[in-house]
């Protein structure tokens, strides 16, 4: 009996999709130890050409570094004639990137469809449920990538048994907790890893049904320095410095001056600062822009504001500050003036 | 003299304009900690369950798993036990480390044909449930070449069968 092989895709990671990778998908049968590596194209599906004994045969989706040598496992599923299917997909607000991913502060759903459990008296346990795995996994310090194996192969974060065919959806509260020595909750960085295993009775190397992944990242936070609060500025309007932490994935941020005391009227951009790239971002940024936008007499406010799939969101707290007297610009001198005569 | 405001910034301040756009307030620890608290999302304590019937990966390493080929400048990986044949002055070329630029499997082999030949195989006879034809391998003897074994043009392993083969039913 043959099946088709539409459960691996590659290029499943962001990472390990890229010129520089080579991929492998290793067939490993469960019950005669034949080893076969499926001739495979880039990106797509193909049959197993290999017979799926009844023990179930493992599939795995590898990647190995073309020069580097470094392997990595992406994911892998047990497949036989009488065993249950299981496929996950995660859902989020999130719709973009190559790799699925969400907000520390953003719940996301986890489907199980699960097929071929069977129900009666006297059945293994085996053929009656399935378990459902979770695996949180921060991202060591510098890095955003995680082996798949090795976030699999710890503790589960949590577990429980699915024992009737259909879909199973949960939502998650993302669990990811900071690295340490941060204990900011908003910081949490990281994966999630939901696995679906068979039960075992000690025949097979390995039980995974299905597995799926999301990637977790940290709230973005901002802070505006050089400018203080409630200060009044006349000609000595210093250059502020915004230091951007944890930037979303593809976002757009924006150093906004409002006129006035507050940040719910019309701004004007004083730097903004694009994301495109598929991790977080960190940055510092001098900006002499200000000094060019805040050239009249009053009130003013600036804010540091992110657009994100989950909108506009303050990135900290909005500074007020008054400039008194006047700086007039134009394109090649500043001019400053503070009410007298020169 | 006074300088006068020059147009330019009314330009520029004009390109840069914001129209009045909602804001939202950045999560906070304290009240992500509270809406965590106040929804129904998982937060999913385990149950009991037979985690003694779960076989989990270890530390696997598809490189460590396999034969590695490399002809000094390039490297692939095949299955352990996909080579039939291996004459002793190519010895040395299955022993290699992950040496140089990896190659797939086909580009590897087209890159070298000088010394490497595939031999198409059938399930059974990777599976050790029928014997490689006598012919071949006597061929193979006779010939200086290593020998992969290929099922569908990917490297497979053998297994050489124990005991009078049986032929299964397919």
């Amino acid at each position: 009996m043959k099946r088709i092989l539409t459960l691996l895709a590659l290029a499943s990671s962001s990472s390990f999709g890229q010129v520089g990778y080579v991929n492998f998908v290793r067939q490993s049968q469960q019950s005669t130890s034949v080893v076969w590596d499926m001739p495979v194209a880039p990106k797509g599906a193909a049959p197993s050409a290999l017979l799926i004994e009844e023990n179930g045969a493992l599939f795995q989706l590898w990647t190995i570094e073309q020069n580097g040598g470094r392997d990595f496992l992406l994911d892998q599923k047990l497949v036989g004639a009488y065993l249950p299917a299981a496929a996950i997909t995660i859902t989020t607000l999130d719709p973009n990137g190559a790799v699925r991913r969400t907000r520390i502060d953003k719940p996301f759903t986890v489907n199980v469809n699960i097929s071929r459990l069977l129900s009666g008296t006297g059945l293994p346990l085996a053929a009656t449920q399935v378990l459902l795995q979770q695996y949180v996994a921060p991202y060591p310090a510098g890095s955003f990538t995680l082996n798949p194996t090795t976030v699999i192969s710890g503790t589960p974060a949590s577990a429980r048994s699915i024992t009737s065919n259909g879909i199973d959806s949960r939502a998650y509260a993302p669990a990811v907790r900071p690295l340490a020595p941060t204990t900011d909750i908003t910081k949490g960085l990281g994966e999630e890893h939901f696995v679906v295993h068979a039960l075992s009775d000690g025949t097979f190397s390995q039980t995974q049904l299905a597995s799926a992944s999301v990637q977790v990242w940290p709230v973005a936070s901002g802070e505006i320095q050089g400018i203080i609060p409630n200060k009044t500025y006349g000609m000595d309007l210093p250059i502020p410095t915004i230091v951007l932490k944890d930037l979303y994935p593809r976002s757009d941020t924006y150093l906004l001056l409002f006129e006035g005391t507050g940040t719910s009227g019309p701004s004007v951009i004083v730097k903004p600062y694009p994301v495109d790239r598929a991790e977080t971002d960190s940055t510092t940024i001098v900006v002499p822009e200000l000094l060019s936008k805040a050239t009249k007499e009053g009130s003013y406010t600036l804010a540091l504001v992110s657009d994100t799939v989950y909108g506009r969101e303050l990135l900290g707290p909005a500074i007020s500050f008054t400039m008194k007297g006047s700086i007039r610009v134009n394109a090649m001198q500043m001019t400053f003036s503070d009410g007298a005569t020169p | 003299m006074k300088t006068p405001l020059i147009p330019f910034v009314t330009f520029a301040l004009a390109s840069q304009f914001c129209h009045a756009q909602l804001i939202l307030e950045r999560v906070t620890p304290e009240s992500l900690a509270k809406i965590r608290q106040e929804s129904h999302v998982a937060t999913a304590p385990s149950e009991n369950v037979p985690e003694n019937q779960i076989a989990r990966p270890t530390e696997q390493s598809i490189i460590r798993d396999s034969t590695i080929l490399n002809d000094g400048k390039n490297w692939t990986i095949i299955p352990r036990g996909a080579i039939v044949y291996l004459p002793e002055a190519l010895k040395a070329k299955t022993t290699g480390k992950p040496v140089g630029t990896l190659l797939p499997f086909i580009d590897f082999v087209s890159r070298n044909p000088s010394w490497i030949t595939t031999n198409e195989v059938t399930f059974d006879q990777a599976a050790g449930n029928e014997a490689l034809p006598p012919t071949k391998i006597a061929f193979w003897a006779k010939q200086d070449k290593l020998v992969i074994a290929v099922h569908l043009r990917g490297p497979i392993s053998v297994q050489i069968p124990k005991t009078i083969p049986a032929l299964s039913k397919k």
